[in-house]
């Protein structure tokens, strides 16, 4: 029986893990992180956790006690944000290359410096070129339902690539939200057990991770870049499959939101969508066919549907919760112009960015940027422009 | 069974030829390590010496007979205890080992090997002991010792080697209660064979290994005095032979034994490394020398 | 898995550099000193020395020629002998 409960989006990832149960687990509490560490804790001493779980000194630690344990084909789950990302970052991207599916959540943190704690995706997306898939949610629902769909994606033999689950730090890490949560009969009937060869094996010697020539490890990345683009049917196919199955459909690689007949779109990623939502329903109202497309996927990046979204629109505008240095962007704004440019599709796009360091994107900077959008059709705002949505924008 | 016979009849489960230089130590510590260990043992061999003369495998063949696994530099006990994490639900008695250089382990692996011994990981953790990053070089590393020639402390007109002293990782660890620390050298291979036996036997928590393993290349020695010097390390005192346990200091015998100690000067002279150093310098040596020995005979109660 | 370049390991055998061909000299024993005391057998790096049946051998194949045998062999068993050309 599904049981419905008022969760943050930190205990939703313990739960789901629960619900996964990896043979290993290590992880270093950070915030805004944390709790997911002293829950899964919590459901260890209480024996309704049957994970074993190394308590270890820092990320960096964190991720290579799992890429070990992942060298004999276990389950594995860490979790982490910001700071320890970016001292994870050694092992973390050799447990892409060395292609050992596994999940890792993200409560995603502004990067230092200026000191901070609070929320920016900074951290996760400026590692999108690790190897990794890396999902954004919107919701706690949606974090909950992701780490389990993770594994099923990460753990398919044409993928084998493991997945960051990401989510706004604090936003969604400590709000809490109404939240149903499967009962252990419906994820065992939806997420099989592993299903990896172990690798380290005392009765058939391997040698894991040895050194090669280039000649080799082009071969590897090729294939890594090619189960990529495999990965995109595979997150659609099991999308569907969970949808059928529990009733939430999150779209696979985007999302949208009256997006059909609209001429005007905001792009959105992580929970800046929710106050997104609210405008649309607003411009609505007022006439304005305002609609809204959800980034999900950043890796693999959903060219394709994004560049079928937005085609034959009037003008939309991308709002990031980080930068892209160098470009004097934010990096899906970036990343959408890219994937429009490959396709052909030209209209007039705008780059917001805001959210940073912890700030509210409230609803009447999301408002504004709509209006702006709905200008920058017109030719009156020069379409590429940046925005930074500070105490100045509106 | 004598210590020969014993070895003799071991099977040797390195790969025949390894890249290692002429009179390399390191890769008579490792192979008689594995020779004890046996066959049910998982290596893992971050990046230096040995990983790059093929232990750590080449393209899809391995440097082993048995499996092994090439982390990054700072992960050895890390990423081992993750690989013992996971043997304990397949085969608990399987050995897990760490073959790390000095730069590995005292410098960027300490962090990692100090909370795997914290935790107990039931690992086996061998710092292969050749006083600098020599599979890169001769680069300074925290076990250099004080006065010696390295690429990263070089001798001028005003640098004289390395200005600070070694840092000693077996006696941290002994003083965070490892689960068994011993000192090694395979100068003394009766004394190298017990304690690695000894290891072997461990099922508590964590086991340190420090082997001090001259360098031919890298201490400017000739590749036939290798055992000689190891020898002239423990005899000057230079390097102490001990055991920790349960709160206790065994000194071994080769060290324990000592009638007279042989001056330091027996050991540093006519290394390349040391060449630049006068009487003050070997003065300096002496001084911490017989206060490391003091030290270890308070701790011992000798 | 399907294709060979997927995940990072291999089992393709053992990985086996010809180090005999570094020996400018090779290590002989000389039968007439040699006690088989095990001296050269404890310390060879590439453990190419072998008892057999009571008798100490030294296995050529792979042998650098570092001399450490002949450095620590208690009774000067051990002839130094230039490898031809």
């Amino acid at each position: 029986m599904t049981r419905i409960d008022a969760l943050t989006g930190n205990e939703c990832v313990a739960e789901a893990v629960r619900l996964c149960s990896p043979d290993i687990i290590a992880a270093y509490p950070i915030t805004p992180q944390s709790v997911v560490v002293e829950v899964l804790a919590s459901m260890k001493a209480n024996g309704q956790l049957k994970s074993k779980i190394v308590d270890v000194e820092s990320e960096h630690s964190s991720m290579s006690v799992v890429k070990g344990a992942a060298m004999l084909g276990k389950r594995v789950f860490t979790a982490t944000a910001g700071q320890g990302l970016a001292y994870m970052y050694e092992p973390y991207f050799s447990m892409s290359t060395m292609r050992f599916p596994m999940v890792m959540t993200l409560a995603c943190r502004e990067m230092i410096s200026p000191g901070t704690v609070w929320c920016g995706l900074q951290d996760a997306l400026s590692v999108r070129d690790a190897g990794w898939m890396q999902i954004f949610c919107e919701n706690n629902q949606e974090i909950l339902d992701m780490v389990i769909q993770g594994y099923k994606i990460a753990e398919n033999h044409d993928v084998l690539i493991p997945m960051n689950v990401c989510y706004d730090g604090f936003y969604l890490s400590h709000q809490t939200e109404r939240v149903e949560i499967p009962d252990q009969e419906q994820v065992d009937a939806f997420l099989p057990p592993i299903d990896l060869p172990q690798y380290l094996d005392v009765n058939h010697p391997a040698i894991v991770d040895p050194n090669t020539v280039g000649s080799y490890l082009i071969r590897y990345r090729e294939d890594h870049l090619k189960c990529m683009q495999t990965a995109k049917k595979v997150i659609r196919e099991v999308n569907d499959e969970f949808a059928e199955k529990f009733g939430r459909n999150w779209g696979g690689l985007i999302g949208s939101y009256r997006l059909e007949d609209a001429d005007y779109v905001l792009v959105t990623i992580g929970a800046t969508t929710g106050a997104a939502r609210v405008v649309v329903d607003a411009w609505r109202e007022k006439g304005v066919k305002m609609g809204l497309l959800k980034i999900r996927a950043v890796r693999p990046f959903p060219e394709e549907e994004i560049a079928e979204a937005l085609k034959g629109r009037k003008a939309y505008g991308v709002i990031d919760r980080s930068v892209c240095f160098g470009w004097n962007r934010g990096i899906i704004a970036m990343e959408t112009f890219a994937a429009l440019g490959k396709a052909g599709v030209c209209l007039p796009g705008l780059s917001f960015v805001g959210g940073l360091g912890g700030l509210d994107l409230r609803t009447e900077y999301v408002d504004k940027a709509a209006g702006m959008i709905v200008e920058a059709a017109k030719g009156a705002i020069p379409a590429g422009e940046t925005f930074w949505m500070n105490e100045d924008f509106l | 069974m004598n210590t020969v016979d014993f070895l003799n009849s071991r099977e040797d489960l390195l790969s025949p030829g390894i890249s290692a230089c002429q009179g390399c130590m390191a890769e008579l510590s490792l192979r008689v390590i594995l020779k004890v260990l046996g066959e049910k043992t998982v290596l893992v061999v971050p990046p230096g010496c040995m990983a790059g003369a093929a232990v750590g495998g080449w393209n899809k063949s391995l440097g082993t007979k048995i499996p092994a696994a090439m982390p990054q530099l700072g992960n050895s006990a890390s990423m081992l205890a993750g690989i013992k994490a996971a043997y304990d639900l397949v085969d608990p008695d399987v050995h897990c080992l760490a073959y790390a250089g000095d730069g590995g382990t005292a410098d960027i692996g300490l962090q990692a090997l100090s909370a795997a011994a914290e935790r107990r990981d039931n690992i086996i953790y061998v710092c292969n002991d050749n006083e600098a990053y020599m599979n890169t070089g001769f680069q300074k590393s925290g076990t250099t010792p004080h006065g010696a020639r390295t690429s990263t402390t070089p001798v001028g007109s005003v640098g004289r080697g390395k200005v600070n002293f070694k840092k000693d990782v077996p006696m941290m660890m002994a003083m965070q209660n490892t689960a068994y620390v011993a000192t090694l050298t395979p100068a003394y291979m009766n004394d190298f064979v017990e304690k690695v036996q000894k290891a072997a036997t461990i099922k508590d928590g964590l086991v340190y290994l420090h082997v001090l393993n001259p360098c031919p290349t890298g201490w400017g020695t000739k590749p036939e005095n290798s055992i000689a010097y190891a020898r002239a390390a423990v005899q000057s005192r230079y390097f102490l032979l001990y055991e920790y346990r349960n709160y206790e200091f065994t000194v071994s015998a080769p060290t324990k034994n000592i009638r007279e100690p042989k001056d330091v000067t027996e050991f540093l002279q006519k290394q390349k490394r040391f060449a630049h150093l006068d009487e003050q310098d070997y003065e300096e040596v002496r001084r911490v020398v017989n206060s490391r020995w003091e030290n270890l005979k308070k701790l011992a109660g000798l | 898995m399907e294709n060979e370049y997927r995940v990072v390991y291999g089992d393709s055998g053992l990985y086996v550099l010809d180090t005999a061909s570094w020996r400018t000299f090779r290590p002989v024993i000389d039968e007439t000193k040699c006690v088989n005391c095990g001296t050269c057998l404890l310390y060879c790096p590439v453990c190419a020395v072998k008892k057999v049946d009571g008798r100490i051998q030294i296995d050529l194949s792979y042998c650098k020629g570092c001399g450490i045998c002949r450095t620590e062999c208690p009774k000067q068993a051990i002839m130094w002998v230039k490898e031809e050309e």
